[in-house]
């Protein structure tokens, strides 16, 4: 870094004794300084894999930022989903990584509490309008529960929607306007849609993982939201799954398998091979996010998907059609020695125009409301339209940060509703599944006493 | 032979015609062997001992998400970590773990039972002159090559229910069974962990004994033929107990390494939480998945004490009981 020039004007106003004055314009020379020099200030950048050659994509998207900031450089590192979690807290904990990086929005309660991400101070909140431009579900997730401070900016986002067969639901005389109204009318959708064959392929109605995925809390939080249920609490102190409202969504969901609707063998496969199954024909239904557009942009000229696909929101239930809302934030790192040049970068990203771009280069949702309603997303293709008007009805985890234990003790467990609803060994009933949230339902509140 | 008599032996039969003491001369202790030592020694230190001294205070510490930061100055909680995973059944740490540890006692003693068996009839018939013999001992190393964590990813496929090759194998080649049965859910899921551990370990212990085999002497054999051994009395007498020294030693380290056991469970089901359902659950994924995942680094510790101990005192046990087995005098 080096050090700002003593300038006239500085030495006047520090005659004049206005220190106000003063720092201000210290401040600004010592941006200009850090920020002017060729090469002075080089930032770390940790970003997730959010296109399938982030490596590349990402330094495309500043390139921008780096144009107007020629004294500044940025590195940028691409971790995986699987090794990220442990190398930011590590970094978190130690106090020696990046000057920015993104975070999972489940994950950001838990690293702000561990001190490990700098709050944005009043000035930086007034620069972004205190967060007015973005989904206000995932502003929320820049927060702890409970908590004023917040820790960065939305950057993009997963919402999740029914994608369908046009093609199946047309053959079996099915009106998805009707299908997604209730979870009957969808009940009976299925019925009428599951064996249909399209194409010369025999059709299973819906698809959802099982025990070895990722999504199993995803996949269920909607129903239950829908249901009247809740994930946890108001006070976020305990877990909610056994309330009424989230024991008859639950059951739903599972009598769907136990039906035959979501055929046994998709219970054993993880979210990312049932999608390329849905791509390639043999369900009618799966519930997805945004990335699933590029598979089917990928998918071979000849794939019966193509022009036969729409997306609808969550089956309504008797408390509304609400989906999991999540995606990522960026933030700047607590150690970072360039806070002030990292904050400039998060900003940029956060503005409209880098969330449409990264829209179109990665297909997750912008977590701007501006952005996600821009006609360079909105006009690409009329699902991303529907994805921007179902987004409106989102939901986001409380963002606790004991969060990423708990959502471990739901995962292993809820994950165990597919070794019931498959019929094999213990055979599924109520009394058996309720029996089984009542062990995620102790082991979460166990997990949950150690947070509050 | 002739009788040994002199001054010398006369010397030491009377203390009283001893000769003048010469003053004794210190041996000097050559310090270059333990300099050439010492890096390897002092590498010992710091990649062994001073993680388990610090693992051992971790597990003293209340060191959960809320402590982290705080590291090695988490507060000291004495041994209640301890009683927490092994005594209190609502702890999240405790959830499951007889299930695991029941698991992981028949996966360790079946795996290596098949495993040393396999590896030893294959070695048996490997032992004896046949064209293309070089080429199959190396054929037969194969699934010893691929690494496990490999080995759990490609069996999880394999192990698909519908596109799965086992069941097309099983089902429409062989027609052993009438339908597909799932492995990866419910019961099975026991077997489709401990298969894949076994198709992997089984070639090395076959290189082991199949090498052992190789130093038996073949004038045991030849005498015993014409004793009128058959092949079963050969093997019985000569065979196993000039193998037993090997054969003891590779069932402890079998043991070892599968109660050990992480990869293969951790890639077949690790989408997910990485939890395999009630018979799949090893200890290893459950104290990676309910320590890390849950982030209770200090009780986790402490888990790893209670089984490094009981590994400790399995290997005492092992070791007193077999220790004459281990020697040539066996």
């Amino acid at each position: 870094m080096t050090r700002p020039p003593t300038s006239p004007t500085l030495a006047r106003a520090s005659r004049r004794g206005d220190s106000g004055r003063v720092r201000a314009a210290a401040a600004a020379l010592l941006l200009a300084a850090t920020c002017g020099g060729a090469g002075a200030v080089e930032l770390s950048m940790w970003v997730m894999p959010v296109t399938t050659n982030a490596q590349h994509d990402v330094p495309d998207l500043i390139a921008p930022f780096l144009r107007s900031h020629p004294g500044i450089t940025v590195r940028v590192t691409v971790l995986d989903w699987e090794s990220g979690w442990n190398k930011i807290t590590a970094a978190a904990a130690s106090r020696r990584g990046p000057d920015l990086l993104e975070l999972g929005t489940t994950w950001m309660p838990a690293i702000a509490a561990m001190g490990g991400l700098e709050p944005l101070s009043a000035a930086q909140l007034a620069q972004v309008d205190n967060g007015a431009a973005y989904y206000p579900q995932l502003w929320k997730t820049t927060q702890v529960f409970g908590q004023k401070a917040v820790y960065g900016l939305p950057w993009y986002a997963d919402v999740r929607a029914a994608f369908y067969r046009t093609d199946v639901f047309r053959q079996a005389g099915v009106d998805p306007a009707q299908a997604f109204s209730s979870w009957d009318a969808f009940h009976a959708a299925l019925r009428k849609i599951n064996g249909q064959v399209v194409a010369g392929k025999r059709v299973a109605a819906l698809a959802y993982a099982g025990k070895n995925d990722w999504n199993v809390v995803h996949n269920l939080a909607p129903w239950i939201w829908n249901g009247g249920g809740d994930v946890l609490s108001a006070d976020a102190k305990h877990s909610a799954l056994n309330s009424p409202q989230a024991l008859k969504a639950i059951d739903f969901y599972s009598s769907l398998a136990v039906e035959g609707l979501v055929p046994s063998n998709a219970l054993e496969k993880d979210s990312d091979i049932l999608e390329g199954a849905w791509v390639g024909g043999d369900y009618g239904v799966i519930f997805s996010g945004p990335w699933l557009m590029r598979r089917i942009f990928e998918a071979p000229p000849g794939a019966v998907v193509r022009g036969n696909f729409d997306v609808a929101p969550y089956p309504a239930g008797p408390a509304g059609h609400a989906t999991f809302f999540g995606g990522s934030n960026l933030a700047v790192f607590k150690g970072s020695r360039h806070k002030a040049e990292a904050w400039e970068l998060v900003k940029y990203l956060g503005g409209k125009g880098p969330q449409v771009r990264l829209s179109l280069v990665s297909s997750m949702m912008p977590a701007r409301i501006d952005a996600a309603n821009d006609p360079a997303w909105t006009s690409r293709h009329p699902v991303y339209a529907r994805l921007t008007a179902i987004a409106a009805d989102g939901h986001a985890y409380p963002p606790i940060p004991a969060w990423g234990p708990l959502e471990t003790v739901y995962t292993k467990h809820l994950g165990q509703l597919a070794e019931l609803s498959s019929g094999i060994g213990d055979k599924y009933s109520v009394p058996a599944m309720k029996a089984l949230i009542a062990g995620t339902v102790s082991e979460a509140d166990k997990v949950l006493e150690e947070a509050n | 032979m002739t009788a040994v008599t002199g001054p010398g032996l006369d010397a030491l039969a009377s203390p009283a015609r001893e000769t003048p003491a010469r003053p004794r001369r210190r041996r000097k202790v050559d310090a270059f062997p333990y300099l050439l030592l010492a890096p390897a020694a002092l590498m010992m230190v710091i990649v062994n001992l001073v993680p388990i001294v610090q693992g051992f205070r971790m597990s003293m510490l209340k060191l959960n998400q809320y402590t982290l930061s705080q590291f090695m100055d988490a507060p000291f909680i004495g041994l209640r970590n301890y009683r927490g995973v092994l005594l209190d059944p609502t702890n999240p740490v405790h959830s499951g773990m007889l299930g695991a540890l029941r698991n992981t006692a028949l996966y360790s003693i079946l795996v290596t039972a098949c495993s040393v068996a396999l590896g030893l009839g294959v070695a048996l018939l490997l032992n004896r002159d046949f064209p293309g013999k070089a080429t199959a001992r190396t054929l037969l190393m194969l699934p010893w090559v691929v690494p496990t964590y490999v080995v759990g990813t490609l069996w999880g496929f394999m192990w698909q229910r519908d596109e799965g090759i086992i069941n097309h194998v099983l089902v429409d080649v062989l027609h052993l069974m009438d339908h597909k049965p799932f492995w990866l859910i419910g019961g099975n899921t026991f077997l489709a962990i401990v298969i894949p551990t076994v198709w992997r370990a089984w070639p090395v212990l076959m290189l082991i004994f199949l090498a052992a085999l190789q130093s038996v002497p073949e004038e045991l054999y030849e005498a015993a033929r014409l004793d009128g051994a058959n092949a079963w009395q050969r093997f019985r007498n000569i065979t196993l107990p000039s193998l037993k020294p090997v054969i003891v030693i590779q069932v402890m380290f079998q043991i070892i390494d599968n109660v050990y056991s992480y990869n293969i469970v951790a890639m077949m089901f690790g989408k997910g939480a990485g939890y395999p359902g009630e018979w799949g659950d090893l200890l290893m994924p459950l104290l990676t998945r309910q320590s890390f995942s849950y982030w209770r680094f200090g009780e986790g510790a402490a888990v790893s004490f209670v089984m490094m101990a009981v590994m400790l005192a399995f290997v005492a046990v092992w070791m007193k009981t077999f220790r004459r087995s281990m020697t040539s005098e066996a």
